[in-house]
């Protein structure tokens, strides 16, 4: 861009020198073509005497034909000076000298989805981001991002409305959450070094305080501006479903639903559950929730053999409808949250093998998962003899002893570790450590909560880069999981005896998920994903076992196949429904909720403040700032073609 | 006017081979016509014609009005006692009759689409044909800037061939020179007898037709006149500027053509055809003016027959 000012207008298209010399370079060669002499057609007549005697009034038109090739000349250069300005691209100067970069931020989380604007929230988006674009000035570029759990840029920085307007259209609204800090940070880099650079977020506002938190450092030095969008709160929502086999008896299945209104007044809603793919209702009752009453609903006893298990949420006057669809739309605004989808574990037997000396807290536990554990226990003397075996196992646990070597391949529950064999090196201990950090999505922790554990000692145990600190005690590692190909780790850093944790629920659970964890089969947790996240799934668990590909079928029926790197296999869960992944012969259903009770709160923020900071509206447009005068020049030189075309097929100019 | 003049002969047949300018089913309609001329001519040998002259005939015809330098001896003054008119008495008499057709081949003859030669030499053939079929004595030149190479006066069917393999090997040339072209002419017909003249050229002449039809007409042939024009000698497709070159002279002018040039050419060239109409009217000489994208059967079958030459 030249940016070369002239006048009251600033030149962006082709560099000054380049324009001087196309002009000046185009007006010699015309003026010398007009100078050459007219190669005259030669025609045969039969007779000249009949054109010979006009040879006089040939002279007496002499001087308008030359004034006529004059006038031709004049119009050719006026077409290279139309052609020469519409190359130069001139701007009004006053109307935006510097140009904004600006990045128009989508939203298109699952509250977009709302139905409480014309065409839902998502076409108001569209609407007002079409409206941005439309305002935009001559030297604007603007950018189009969307969002949801990833961050999407929809366009690069362009000034063609018409592009930017295909890339709005291309926004849609998602089944994920949103993730505002995520996006914000992206905004943040590709405004980085532009000029002016400009934040314009279309949202309902339906972020979490952490997520508006953290998003207002990403705005520093940006012009950030808000369009809010959404008219009313009106959602009543599924927040979680999930089904496991329960611990004491896996033959059972028992199922949890967790519902909540969002409305400001009472309302009554049917939840049904079916089951299987025909989706049989095995189950339907009449909610009624007070304004943003939760409701957990457990049924206890699942009737059905299937794996498959849907929640729904009806109108209460909308009973004995079909599955899935009927209903579902008069409920409330949004419809991705009105059902869920739950998977029922496979029953599986796991093979336990517990070194040490015995303990009834630990043993305990171990008695309560029933059937679904196969437990061998040794003495810790046997810890070496029996290192033959250990491949047989689906979960070794060495309670308060540690192998003469660290294992490099198995999976491990490592209680109180200490010792040349723990594969976390101690590095002291700590004295009535507070649990202050955990990961509660993390598998280890599914059910389990550790508010309030007491611990008498731990120890403070030293981690690689990929372990993963489940729990902590201020920065100190208390549950540790470690990952990688063939090798499964779990350590809890203090001794079960001295701390309160056998006394609680907690514990039976935690050992529970350390040993599904540890045998890659999660009981259910891992089958469970929340849209937005990347799902993983172990396929290959051996190291050096060969590359498996496997087929990943989402809820809509679109297959994909999808190579295992490290021993599991990665894809995007992007919308809510049944997941199956198929390796082989064998297929494992995953069930995709949204699961979000941030994104089921419909209520529309009229403001938004990120970090302290209220973002404003965007200015009004100002009528013709994106007059685009190369185009009236490029018209008038069609125009003034005409026009010679015209003139030269009439004889004016010829 | 005998029986025998006034039955036509049953038609001959047609040649056996026909040239591409000729086919045979346009020969055939061309055999049941028969030429009328105006004057009355002294044969050599009685032909299947009823002629008409003025003056020494047999069986009164017609009257026609009088023209400069008919005989007055021949007036009906009766007549013109009565209506006031000078009209001149024809009479009717059975005779064969001379037959030259001149065709201009000159350069100018070349031009135009389609040529102008072309319909000249085809209008030339019809007429030799139909004279030959009505026993007539037909005699065919070209002629430029002299008379040229032509046939001499055959009589007969069997000269037709003859005479169209001649027409096919003609080509333009030469400058236009009516006069000279009609003065070797005379010379060589001095000893023949007076006939009927077919003169077909465009009469771009820059020394004037004029002097080639008096000498024609003094030497009492009765002359017909075809003039053929072409399509884009009537309506120029020129603009802007251009230089003419006289085909013919060399002659070469810068020009720009305008609309008012053009208005003034088609004027000139108007006034021209005009004089040459008036000239032939004055002296009761059937004058056609035709154009080279005419179709070849409409001149000879309707053009022909409308202006009283063909019956």
């Amino acid at each position: 861009m030249a940016g070369f000012a002239w006048g009251g207008f600033v030149l962006g298209g082709l560099p000054a020198g380049a324009l001087a010399a196309v002009a000046a370079g185009g007006a010699a060669i015309l003026t010398g073509l007009y100078l050459l002499k007219l190669e005259r057609r030669r025609v045969l007549v039969a007779f000249s005497p009949l054109w010979t005697a006009l040879a006089g009034e040939r002279r007496s038109e002499r001087w308008a034909r030359r004034l006529r090739r004059w006038l031709s000349l004049l119009l050719q250069l006026a077409f290279l000076t139309l052609l020469v300005l519409a190359a130069a691209d001139p701007r009004p100067a006053a109307a935006d000298r510097g140009g904004r970069s600006i990045v128009v931020l989508i939203d298109r989380s699952a509250s977009m989805a709302a139905r409480d604007e014309p065409g839902g929230r998502i076409a108001r988006a569209r609407r007002a981001a079409e409206e941005i674009v439309a305002g935009m000035s001559g030297r604007d570029r603007a950018m189009i991002i969307s969002f949801g759990a990833g961050v999407s840029p929809e366009s690069g920085f362009e000034d063609d409305p018409q592009r930017l307007r295909a890339a709005i259209a291309r926004a849609d609204a998602s089944d994920e959450p949103g993730d505002l800090p995520a996006a914000l940070e992206f905004a943040r880099a590709v405004l980085r070094d532009r000029p002016r650079p400009t934040l314009v977020l279309i949202s309902d506002g339906g972020f979490s305080e952490s997520a508006r938190a953290a998003g207002g450092a990403a705005l520093a030095g940006i012009d950030a501006r808000f369009v809010p969008v959404g008219q009313r709160r009106d959602n009543v929502a599924i927040l979680s479903f999930g089904a496991r086999r329960k611990p004491a008896d896996p033959a059972s299945v028992e199922a949890a639903v967790v519902v909540q209104s969002f409305r400001a007044a009472a309302t009554t809603v049917i939840l049904e559950i079916a089951a299987g793919p025909d989706s049989v209702p095995i189950e339907r009752i009449r909610l009624k929730l007070e304004a943003g009453e939760q409701r957990r609903y457990v049924l206890g006893a699942v009737p059905a053999a299937d794996t498959e298990l849907r929640a729904t949420l009806r109108p209460a006057g909308v009973e004995g409808t079909a599955p899935e669809s009927a209903g579902l739309d008069q409920l409330d605004d949004l419809a991705v949250d009105d059902r869920a989808f739950a998977v029922v574990p496979a029953l599986r037997r796991l093979k336990v093998l517990r070194v040490g000396a015995g303990d009834l807290f630990v043993d305990g536990a171990l008695l309560s998962l029933g059937d679904t554990v196969d437990v061998r226990r040794v003495p810790a003397a046997a810890a070496a003899s029996t290192r033959a075996s250990w491949p047989a196992y689906d979960a070794i646990i060495f309670d308060g002893v540690t192998p003469p070597e660290a294992p490099t391949a198995g999976h491990f529950l490592f209680i109180d570790p200490s010792g040349p064999g723990s594969p976390f090196p101690v590095r002291g201990t700590i004295a009535d450590p507070i649990v202050s950090e955990s990961k509660p999505h993390h598998p280890l922790l599914r059910h389990v909560a550790l508010a309030d554990v007491n611990i008498a000692r731990a120890q403070r145990l030293a981690l690689a880069a990929d372990d993963i600190a489940v729990a902590s005690a201020l920065g100190a590692p208390l549950i540790v999981a470690r990952a990688r190909p063939g090798l499964r780790v779990v350590a809890l850093a203090f001794s079960v005896r001295q701390s309160d944790l056998p006394m609680r629920t907690a514990f039976p659970l935690l050992l529970a998920n350390s040993i599904a964890f540890l045998a890659g089969d999660t009981q259910g947790a891992g089958l469970a994903l929340r849209t937005g996240q990347a799902a993983r799934w172990p396929v290959a668990d051996a190291a050096g076992a060969p590359t498996v590909t496997a087929t990943v079928i989402d809820p809509l029926g679109n297959a994909q196949a999808r190579a295992a790197r490290a021993g599991a296999v990665e894809w995007p869960v992007q919308v809510t429904g049944f997941y199956r992944l198929r390796t082989g012969r064998s297929e494992v259903t995953f069930a995709a909720n949204l699961a979000d009770p941030v994104e089921s709160d419909t209520a529309p923020a009229r403001t938004l403040a990120l970090g302290g900071r209220t973002l404003p509206a965007p200015d009004a447009p100002r009528p013709g700032q994106r007059r685009a005068y190369w185009a009236w020049a490029l018209m008038a030189a069609a125009a003034l073609t005409l026009f010679e075309w015209c003139s030269y097929h009439r004889r004016w100019t010829v | 006017m005998s029986a025998a003049a006034a039955t036509p002969p049953a038609p001959a047949p047609a040649p056996a081979t026909a040239t591409a300018r000729f086919d045979e089913r346009f020969l055939r309609k061309l055999e049941t016509l028969s030429l009328v001329v105006k004057r009355t001519f002294a044969g050599l040998a009685r032909a299947d014609r009823r002629t008409r002259r003025a003056g020494a005939g047999i069986e009164f015809a017609d009257h026609r009005a009088y023209a400069a330098g008919d005989d007055l001896r021949y007036l009906d003054w009766n007549l013109y006692g009565r209506v006031g008119r000078l009209l001149v008495r024809l009479f009717e008499e059975d005779e064969d009759l001379s037959i030259a057709i001149l065709c201009d081949t000159s350069a100018s003859m070349g031009l135009g689409q389609p040529r102008k030669l072309d319909l000249a030499l085809q209008v030339g053939a019809a007429l030799a044909y139909v004279g030959l079929a009505g026993l007539d004595r037909v005699s065919l030149y070209p002629i430029a800037e002299s008379l040229g190479a032509g046939l001499p006066p055959a009589r007969g069917k069997a000269h037709i061939l003859p005479m169209l393999h001649f027409l096919e090997a003609v080509a333009p040339g030469g400058r236009t020179d009516l006069a000279a072209a009609v003065r070797a002419f005379l010379r060589q017909h001095r000893r023949n007898r007076r006939g009927l003249v077919v003169l077909i050229s465009d009469f771009y002449d820059p020394a004037g037709y004029r002097e080639a039809l008096d000498l024609l007409r003094h030497d009492r042939f009765e002359v017909i006149a075809v003039q053929v024009s072409s399509p884009d000698e009537i309506n120029p497709a020129l603009r802007g500027d251009v230089t003419v070159r006289d085909v013919e002279t060399g002659d070469e002018r810068e020009l720009t053509i305008a609309p008012a040039v053009l208005a003034a050419y088609q004027r000139r060239r108007t006034a021209l055809l005009r004089d040459l109409s008036g000239f032939c009217r004055e002296r009761a000489l059937p004058c056609f003016c035709i154009t080279s994208d005419m179709a070849f059967d409409d001149v000879v079958l309707r053009i022909f027959r409308a202006g009283g030459a063909l019956a």
